[in-house]
């Protein structure tokens, strides 16, 4: 602004002013200048040329138009300036300025010089940047120069000068001309002077100096030279690849022209590129049809990727590919689906449709290679055409037939492809234009193609899980009700229980472990490396893994419930091993278990797992690929959902069931109303719902036992479970196992809690029974002879022969205890087991004193009493809990008082008031409770008070 | 406030008032910045650098131009390519001889007009393209202080710019 004087307005100022003739030679002179930053603004639509015209007016102008921003600006909209690298350049600089200012002066100095020796310079400085491609080029163009004779028609150039139209052109003055036709080297370098552009702070105008001074007479001779063929680029190179590189070159130029009109000329240029990208693509065309591999399809896609990067040959070669022409030949969804049953799909045609496809793409990625040089990536977008085309248009159809037959048909469709889609992603092999992150990419593109696929899949995968086991356990519950009037109790022979159950467990843990679709790993490297084992390993996995168990009571279809024909199953399929050896365990447990057949079953618990085991696996799959993607992170939650759902029907309807049923059973027994009048012989036997053909003759309360061998099978189950889940949803990383706020943990921790909870419920109630059960023995078995011989006066005779050994009774009522307590062991948490014992020698004890007091015991029963007291005494030491046993010792020097004769009634009292010697648990008022028991009480009772409240006066 | 609000007063640096359309002097961001700042008080603004010629000259512009979008965020001009070219009312509109030219451009740079300025630089750039250094200078009244080394220096470090 401050140059700018604004002209004087005429007739302002008066005559008289002195300075009126300053101002009118102002008015003269005063044209309105610029101030320096709009002619920087001007500067900026100029074209390189007229900056150095402008820049010779003086020296501020030309320090302005030398200003780098200015230059690098143009080079920047051709895309040739590279910041980091001239950032690391100027680093560079300024590191070696620190370390000697005077080469960098040198290295100014040269830099500044002439332009030929800026060249020279140059080109020896970069040699190492563009040595590569120059060689490359360099090949190529001796390649062509061997095989072009007959090859190009169409480019033919008309290698003659047209005169005429030549000196017509008035931009073409005769240096133009000149530097047109000078030497082949020099054609070399115009050929690769965008390459070896710099990017260097300071000598942007050299650098643009280069490139304008090189491509400009060609840029503008294109432009004005009517035909395509007669302009400079054509006469001067002969090579398609050199002309490629040219018109490359200048359309790049073109960016730059910002004068008026530049964005016409860019349109010319395009048009141009267009004429000669047809021709190329046409010459291309027919090698591929020619299958000229080497020659023509070669040579011109070399061309056209030189030209613009050769996306018009990559169509091209795509769409002319056979696989894509050809795609039925690959294979036909519906031959996936036909010849097995409507529940199972053909893996074998399907995985051939996959490996067939991926020999032919690796076929056409080695094609590829001879093809297009090593800087296009043709393969992916080949590869992706694939998917588009030939994949989900299989994929579609074949979901869509499979879904049209069976649900389960459409999962396990989905699943087994999805597999094997990855798989066939594996075995595609890149070629030499791929990027690295090629088998990610193809990874991507198969995640795309099924991507419309996962979510219906998921959602009928659950459905189809729980609509099973809601059928499963129905079809069940309905069959339990109706045989509910023919139950029968068994109960599982103590000895083999717990042999019976580790080996159960072990077998389930075997099918457990095979997998539902045993597919080969994924590391088998190639689908086309053994179509046979595959084979083999698809189908028969398949057959087995709808697990052919036994169907008995847990089967929808009711088959005859004799035990005869349960095991029959192993024969039939010998060739799936573990699968029918854990059928036939289950038939024998459930032999055993006839017991609870009436609350749950073990072989619907083991159908359930199955029908979460194939559901979860076939989404493990989904979670396996790509563990970060979305799909994956769905198939968790699937998989824990699954998991979720067959532990709530498992737990809920179908356990808690159950147990609830069991301890009602429980609750309700009265071990009065179990005797069976009618067996009187079998009076020792007790009761009729115990079995009369338990092989040992053992008794025990039926309810009772049916629970306790509930708890055993809940116990069971709950260890499939838990197996279940390590197997299934830690090992494959499904679930984080530490992760204590996931659903599927918490779900399981809760169905724990509830069977925990059960057995808690029905022991409380259980321990009530054992114990009625107790007191009913010794009511009804105990003889008054046991303990007192002489009382009948019967047998007065044989009254010193006293059988030593406990009494029936007593026997009878260990026995009992024994056998209930001993079938709980191992079959819940050890700290349940410790207060229920606790509990029943406790209430043994108690009922114990109660029944003594009962009964009258001579000194010669006396002796029956203490082995008897001996014998409950082993018992409860057999239970191994520790506060039990003072109770136990001071049963035993209880007993000791009835052994004393009758002369010696004061020794009696000693012994009842030494409450020490019953460790505090019977008090010197119980032990007179008990002295009472004598059957010669009423002889002794006056010497044993007059010592015991004697000594009691003495003590006083 | 009345429904003529819209009509503001501009002020020249030669005294003239000049009404016009508030839409379109807030084509100058120097303007609608101001009617920002202190509301429409209904006063005249004072122009000061601009004088009634060229004033009418440029709200003529802005009268054209007033439905254009306004202008885009330019950081990325450098990477977008702007050529000279100008559209045809823009050119008849900038057939005025250089004095007024440099004036408009001028004015342009003052009241903050952005795509008039450069229309404006666009026509001078054209104008010069072509041109040999002496008719530069005389265009733009610069002194040539080069000594004739000097010249030829630049002449031969930029031997490519040459004959075209």
């Amino acid at each position: 602004m401050s140059a700018y004087k604004r002209k004087t307005l005429a007739g302002g100022p008066s005559k008289k002013d002195l300075f009126a003739p300053l101002r009118s030679t102002q008015i003269v002179n005063s044209k309105p200048v610029l101030p320096a930053e709009l002619i920087a603004t001007i500067l900026d639509y100029l074209p390189g040329p007229d900056l150095i015209r402008f820049a010779l007016t003086s020296r501020r102008m030309r320090d302005m138009v030398y200003d780098d921003t200015r230059w690098i600006r143009k080079l920047r909209l051709m895309g040739c300036w590279n910041e980091a690298e001239a950032r690391r350049r100027h680093d560079e600089a300024r590191r070696k300025k620190l370390d000697a200012p005077q080469a960098k002066e040198v290295e100014e100095a040269q830099r500044a010089g002439s332009y030929a020796d800026g060249t020279l310079n140059g080109a020896t400085g970069r040699q190492h940047s563009g040595h590569r491609r120059s060689e490359t080029l360099f090949d190529a163009s001796i390649d062509d120069t061997q095989q072009n004779t007959g090859s190009s028609a169409v480019q033919k150039p008309a290698p003659h000068l047209v005169e005429d139209g030549f000196s017509a052109i008035d931009l073409s003055p005769k240096k133009l001309q000149n530097r047109l036709l000078s030497s082949p080297k020099d054609t070399n370098e115009v050929l690769q002077v965008m390459s070896k552009v710099r990017s260097i702070r300071g000598s942007a105008r050299q650098e643009y100096g280069k490139i304008h001074g090189a491509l400009a007479p060609y840029y503008f001779d294109l432009l004005i030279t009517p035909g395509q063929d007669d302009s400079a680029i054509f006469r001067t190179f002969q090579q398609p690849e050199q002309r490629a590189q040219m018109l490359s070159q200048v359309r790049t130029f073109a960016k730059a022209d910002i004068a008026e009109g530049g964005l016409l000329r860019e349109e010319k240029v395009d048009s141009i590129m267009g004429i000669f990208e047809n021709a190329a693509l046409r010459e291309f065309e027919q090698g591929v049809q020619a299958e000229d591999v080497d020659g023509d399809m070669r040579q011109f896609a070399n061309v056209l990727v030189t030209l613009n990067g050769g996306s018009s040959a990559v169509d091209v070669f795509i769409q002319r590919s056979s696989v894509i022409s050809n795609k039925r030949s690959l294979g036909r969804p519906t031959d996936a689906l036909s010849g097995v049953s409507s529940d199972n799909i053909n893996l074998q045609a399907s995985a051939d449709f996959f490996r067939r496809l991926a020999a032919a793409l690796n076929e056409q990625a080695l094609l590829i290679d001879r093809v297009f040089p090593s800087t296009v990536d043709v393969l992916l977008p080949f590869v992706r055409r694939a998917m588009d085309d030939v994949i989900s248009d299989y994929v579609e159809n074949l979901f869509r037939e499979a879904r049209g037959r069976t649900l389960e048909c459409y999962l396990k469709a989905v699943s087994n492809t999805y597999d094997q889609m990855h798989q066939f992603g594996d075995s595609l092999k890149s070629s030499k234009g791929c990027k690295d992150d090629f088998a990610q990419q193809v990874n991507e593109l198969i995640v795309l193609c099924l991507d419309p696929h996962v979510d219906p899949y998921m959602e009928k995968e659950l459905e189809y899980f729980k609509m099973k086991c809601d059928a499963e356990v129905e079809a069940w519950d309905k069959q339990r009700s109706q045989e509910e009037a023919s139950t029968e109790s068994l109960f599982m022979s103590n000895v083999t229980r717990q042999a019976a159950k580790s080996d159960f467990l072990k077998s389930f843990r075997k099918v457990v472990m095979m997998p539902v679709n045993a597919f080969p790993a994924k590391s088998s490297p190639s689908t086309t490396n053994k179509p046979g084992h595959r084979s083999t390993s698809y189908t028969g996995s398949y057959t087995g893994s709808s697990l052919e168990l036994p169907s008995r009571t847990g089967s929808p279809i009711p088959s005859p419930s004799t035990p005869g024909t349960r095991p029959a199953s192993p024969s039939q399929r010998p060739e799936n091993l573990p699968t029918t050896e854990l059928a036939a365990k289950t038939a024998i447990m459930n032999s055993r278990l006839e017991g609870i057949r009436s609350l749950f079953s073990i072989e619907v618990a083991l159908n359930l797992i199955h029908l979460g085991k194939a559901s979860i696996e076939r989404l493990a799959i989904f979670a396996k690929v790509g563990s970060q993607s979305c799909t994956a992170s769905k198939a968790r939650e699937s998989c824990e959902t699954i998991f979720i759902s067959l532990i709530k029907i498992l737990g809920v309807r179908h356990i808690k069931g159950g147990f609830d049923k069991a301890v009602d059973h429980l609750a309700n027994y009265n071990p009065r109303d179990a005797v069976q009048p009618s067996t009187p012989s079998a009076s020792s036997n007790g009761h009729s719902l115990a079995s009369p053909t338990t092989p040992s003759g053992r008794k025990g309360v039926a309810p009772l036992v049916t629970f306790l061998e509930l708890v055993n099978v809940g116990d069971m189950i709950q260890q499939m479970v838990d197996l279940f889940f390590i197997e299934e949803l830690i090992t494959p990383r499904l679930v984080d196992p530490d992760d204590f706020l996931d659903a599927a943990i918490k779900e399981k921790k809760r169905f724990e809690q509830m069977l925990d909870e059960r057995v808690a419920a029905g022991l409380n109630k259980g321990i009530d029974v054992l114990l009625d059960e107790v007191e009913f023995v010794y009511a009804t078995t105990q003889k008054p002879t046991d303990f007192n011989p002489g009382a009948m006066g019967t047998g007065s005779g044989d009254v010193g022969v006293v059988d030593i050994g406990p009494s029936e009774t007593a026997s009878r009522v260990v026995e009992l205890l024994g056998s209930h307590t001993g079938m709980l062991v191992g079959s819940t948490d050890k700290n349940v087991l410790d207060v229920f014992n606790q509990e029943v020698g406790q209430r043994l004890f108690t009922v114990l004193c109660k029944h003594l007091k009962r009964q009258r015991i001579s000194v010669d029963g006396a002796v029956k009493l203490i082995s008897d007291i001996n014998h409950y005494a082993l018992f409860v030491g057999s239970l191994r809990q520790k506060p039990l046993t003072p109770y136990f010792t001071a049963l035993r020097e209880l007993s000791q008082i009835y052994l004393i004769d009758t002369k010696h009634a004061k020794d009696i009292a000693t012994v009842v008031a030494d409450a020490g010697r019953y460790h505090g648990v019977i008090t010197a008022e119980e032990m007179y409770e008990f002295a009472e028991r004598r059957a010669d009480w009423l002889v002794v009772r006056r010497d044993v008070e007059k010592a015991m409240y004697g000594i009691g006066c003495l003590i006083m | 406030m009345s429904a003529t609000s819209q009509t503001i007063i501009l002020n020249s640096s030669d005294g003239v008032d000049i009404p016009v359309d508030k839409e379109v002097a807030t084509r100058s961001v120097l303007i609608r910045n101001l009617l920002e700042d202190l509301g429409d008080t209904g006063e005249p603004i004072p122009i000061l650098n601009v004088n009634e010629a060229v004033l009418k000259k440029v709200l003529e512009w802005c009268e054209q131009h007033k439905k254009d979008p306004p202008a885009t965020n330019e950081d990325d001009s450098d990477s977008r390519k702007k050529t000279t070219d100008i559209d045809e009312w823009d050119q008849k509109f900038m057939q005025v001889d250089q004095e007024m030219l440099f004036e408009i451009i001028l004015a342009a740079n003052y009241l903050d007009i952005k795509a008039l300025l450069d229309v404006g630089c666009k026509t001078v750039a054209n104008m010069i393209k072509g041109k040999s250094p002496e008719e530069i200078r005389k265009t733009f009244n610069i002194q040539n202080d080069f000594t004739p080394d000097e010249e030829d220096q630049i002449r031969r470090e930029n031997e490519w710019a040459e004959d075209r």
